[in-house]
């Protein structure tokens, strides 16, 4: 009974960092594998996402019904940003990267300047759970389902849609996709907002479990990177595999010898991965298919 | 003239002729005679701004030379600071030893630098990934750091001291019978002045050299420079490594400077600093960076002292301003319109605007 | 006559495509040899076999006598071997002069580049053009502009990937010109070629890649007499 009990609480941690890693990353990878482009304002539509839920829960909304207005918020803000001064930057990706960190740079300060340097928090909802002798946050589990729920949705989104047709068609053949008709602009635009609105979601998701600051995207961003490094281009075949990876090898270092060794096991796997599999998974998977 | 003097200009560099050269020494005389008629604040503040100089210089060579957008500036910034200040805390100031710690420091970062690099390189990874892979590893090298408060994290004397940063390190300083001569005030300013004119010249030769040709080769086609027979990898890591010790130059010339270094100086926003001033005074050029650098830091000092949030919007605005309407960096675009202005014979409209420069500079 | 390059059972799979396949193919030296095949026949890969951008699946490949097949591409190229690519692989952003310098930089002494550039941008038609960006240059001047780098580094084999694609016919003509005075003066030279006339111009010997294997060789007469030439061309591929 004690082992299952450190079993679970071992998995669970797992989970719990799979969880973070593909909210932190899933939007980030997104825009990454459909345009090429790094957006390195990643963060800031993360701490755009956890402001605006947070304040629509002091105005009185219920927490998810916030969430999903983080959301939108963030992707609104990300398809305005797109059609302003992204799609300028699709022939020069290292330009790009320079732009969205300019961006960042005029958010935090700008939000810094606006709001203050903290907000205050709404508090984790309550309710724990008991397994063995270890209690865990109920909330935790629901960030677990909603990182799989993401998962499932951008699996339906790309594979399933209208719009994910357009999508990977524009991704694999853009002149041949505006040949037949594809609006391209548009297809950009779109998986741009999509980007940013999960970038938010995640916000809104971590908000009620953070702290509120102006630079609170840094937590995320290094993560996210490093998932989408390892991962590749491809969010299904290689973030989330990543993410399982990485949530493991994390766990157990975190476990065993602390939160430092946790993040340098991380950047360690990351310098062996680019090592063994300069394309990520993503091109190992792909060319074990082929 | 020797060979290798006429690599001062060729067709990498920006300025040359009479007219550069006599703007140079007119710009380096006033340099030299500044500290007998200015203030010591202001000497001191002017030797501060040069301190930064180094590491834009090696970012330029990195990525607007070779084209490897780097993010690594400021970890081996970081490394050398720390690294010049446990050397300098453990060994003393005894016989000149602060110098021994300030090389020793610039060849940690230059060590880091060629891990790192070859890592990377060596690994393929190129575009966009190096950018972030750098980043990543300068934001946890600086989160490790933050962490390192309580006593157990020292190494001899020196206590890292974790987000709080490291004092009480030692100032260069020199023997001089018997006594010791504080390298500061007005010798910092001249030491620093000498070193910069110093690096700036010996970079001029080695991008006009044969060596530079194949990093701009890499730049424009990768490729095609190994089709041409050239191992790029290994011009890529070389001038990384070099890089990486400019940095480290700034880093540990920093750490003297100011007896004082903290994991801040690596994370945000001081990352964001070396690209922004590369960025906008023009990375493909070493005149352009360093008088670029120059003016934003001395423009980000006078906002600074309103508002720390206005100058970093201001800098962020520049650099998305920069990267919109001006890639190639705001000096170069000034530098051209400037030459386009004195050219004396008439342009021919069909040649494109580009080409004036190099036209007019063969 | 000696080979200067020889594959025996040459072979490259990207997973289920065998690009290809088992191919022994030889070019003697000092000769002038055209490649030619339907798109997807597997020209271009044999190509980039050649040069080192891909690993073999099987098979090796050997250069004037010596076993390169696990070399890198830049140590290929340092054993004598060049290439002019089929996207225009020119540094675009760099002056004409620049671009021929970087090319002869380490095959000529420093004292003589200059006059080594000069003779370069004469042989290749682009005195006047010197001081131009060479993105700036028309298609086919970009052209010549690289087999002009390609030949700078004095290979004993130099590879033309469709050197004249995109060109007018009075520009194919000046190319086959350069490509003849480069043989002339003993350069071995492999092509590969859509063009017909120009093939005509070209080669004494042609060999016919189709489906990934060597399809047929000879002379250009033997090659327009074969059946099975004429039908892979006409029955599966609209250009040629």
């Amino acid at each position: 009974m004690d082992l299952l009990a450190e079993v679970f609480s071992f998995v669970f941690q797992a989970a719990d960092v799979f969880a973070f890693l593909v909210l932190a990353a899933s939007g980030l990878a997104i825009i990454f594998g459909m345009m090429g482009i790094i957006n390195l304002a990643h963060g800031e539509f993360i701490m755009c996402g956890a402001y605006v839920t947070v304040i629509t829960v002091q105005t009185g909304m219920p927490l998810p019904l916030a969430i999903l207005c983080g959301a939108l918020a963030a992707g609104l803000i990300g398809i305005a940003l797109e059609r302003t001064i992204i799609h300028r930057l699709y022939e020069r990706p290292l330009d790009s990267i320079v732009a969205t960190w300019g961006i960042s740079l005029i958010v935090t300060q700008g939000t810094l300047l606006a709001l203050g340097s903290t907000w205050p928090g709404i508090g984790t909802p309550a309710g724990t759970f008991l397994v063995g002798e270890y209690t865990y946050a109920s909330y935790r589990l629901v960030l677990i389902g909603s990182a799989i729920a993401v998962l499932v949705l951008i699996y339906w989104v790309f594979m399933k849609t209208r719009y994910g047709v357009f999508a990977r068609a524009t991704m694999q053949q853009p002149a041949m996709a505006r040949a037949l008709g594809v609006r391209t602009p548009i297809v950009y635009s779109v998986t741009f907002g999509i980007g940013a609105a999960l970038a938010g979601l995640t916000g809104g998701l971590f908000a009620p479990t953070m702290t509120l600051i102006p630079m609170m995207g840094m937590t995320f961003i290094v993560e996210a990177f490093v998932t989408v490094v390892v991962g590749g281009a491809d969010v299904l075949l290689g973030t989330a595999p990543a993410a399982i990876v990485l949530g493991v090898i994390k766990a157990a270092l975190t476990a065993w010898y602390g939160q430092l060794f946790g993040q340098i096991g991380l950047l360690i796997t990351v310098v062996i991965v680019i090592r063994v599999l300069p394309e990520g998974i993503t091109g190992w998977l792909t060319r074990r298919r082929a | 003239m020797p060979r290798f003097l006429k690599l001062l200009h060729g067709d990498q560099t920006i300025g040359r002729g009479p007219a550069f050269w006599v703007g140079f020494c007119v710009v380096l005389l006033g340099a030299l005679l500044y500290p007998l008629g200015a203030d010591d604040y202001y000497v001191g503040n002017t030797a501060y701004f040069f301190i930064w100089i180094f590491m834009a210089l090696g970012l330029s060579l990195i990525w607007g030379y070779t084209g490897m957008l780097s993010f690594g500036q400021t970890a081996f910034f970081g490394l050398a600071g720390y690294g010049y200040g446990v050397i300098s805390i453990n060994l003393g100031s005894a016989y000149g030893l602060t110098f021994f710690a300030l090389v020793s420091a610039v060849l940690l970062a230059a060590l880091l630098a060629l891990l790192l690099g070859y890592f990377m390189i060596y690994g393929r990874i190129g575009g966009v990934f190096f950018g972030i892979v750098t980043l990543s590893v300068t934001f946890a090298f600086s989160q490790f750091l933050a962490q390192t408060a309580g006593p157990q994290w020292r190494i001899g004397a020196a206590r890292l001291n974790g987000y709080n940063g490291m004092g009480g390190i030692l100032p260069l300083s020199l023997p001089w019978f018997g006594e010791e001569i504080y390298i500061e005030g007005s010798i910092l300013y001249y030491l620093l002045l000498v070193m910069l004119v110093v690096c700036y010249l010996a970079l001029r030769i080695l991008v006009n050299s044969r060596f530079g040709n194949v990093l701009v080769a890499i730049r424009e086609n990768p490729e095609r420079a190994e089709m041409l027979g050239y191992d790029i990898r290994k011009y890529q890591l070389a001038i990384f490594v070099i890089g990486g010790a400019l940095a480290g130059i700034s880093g540990a010339m920093y750490t003297s400077w100011g007896q004082f270094i903290t994991p801040a100086t690596m994370a945000l926003p001081a990352v964001a600093m070396p690209i922004i001033w590369v960025a906008v005074g023009g990375r493909k050029d070493l005149t352009a960076t360093l008088v670029g650098t120059f003016v934003l830091l001395y423009v980000f000092q006078t906002v600074t002292v309103y508002s720390q949030q206005y100058a970093l919007i201001l800098m962020g605005a520049l650099l998305l301003l920069t990267v919109l309407f001006a890639p190639s960096g705001y000096v170069v675009a000034f530098a051209e319109l400037l030459r386009r202005l004195t050219a004396a014979k008439p342009r021919d409209n069909a040649v494109s605007r580009r080409v004036i420069r190099r036209a007019t500079d063969d | 006559m000696a080979s200067i390059l020889e594959t025996r059972s040459l072979q490259k799979r990207f997973g289920g495509l065998q690009a290809v396949a088992n191919v022994d193919f030889e070019i003697d030296d000092g000769e002038l040899h055209c490649l030619i095949g339907p798109n997807g026949a597997g020209k271009s890969t044999l190509f980039k076999l050649i040069l080192g951008r891909y690993p073999p699946t099987a098979g090796t490949i050997r250069f004037r006598g010596e076993d390169i097949t696990h070399l890198r591409s830049y140590e290929r190229i340092r054993r004598g071997m060049s290439i002019k690519m089929q996207v225009p692989g020119i540094f675009k952003d760099l002056s004409v002069r620049q671009n021929l310098a970087i090319a002869l930089q380490e095959h000529c002494r420093p004292a003589r580049l200059a006059a080594e550039i000069d003779r370069l941008a004469e042989f290749v038609d682009l005195t006047e053009q010197a001081s131009q960006l060479a993105g700036n240059l028309s298609h086919g001047q970009q052209q010549w502009l690289e087999i002009g780098m390609a030949v700078a580094i004095k290979p004993s084999l130099l590879l033309l990937d469709e050197p004249t694609a995109g060109m007018s016919p009075e520009e194919t003509f000046k190319t086959g010109e350069i490509v003849h005075r480069l043989n002339a003066e003993r350069m071995t030279i492999l092509v590969v070629e859509h063009d017909m006339t120009f093939i005509r111009q070209m080669a004494r010997r042609i060999t016919v890649m189709h489906l990934g294997t060597i399809f047929a060789q000879g002379t250009m007469d033997e090659i327009t007499r074969h059946e099975g030439v004429s039908r892979i061309y006409l029955g599966e591929s609209h250009d040629g």
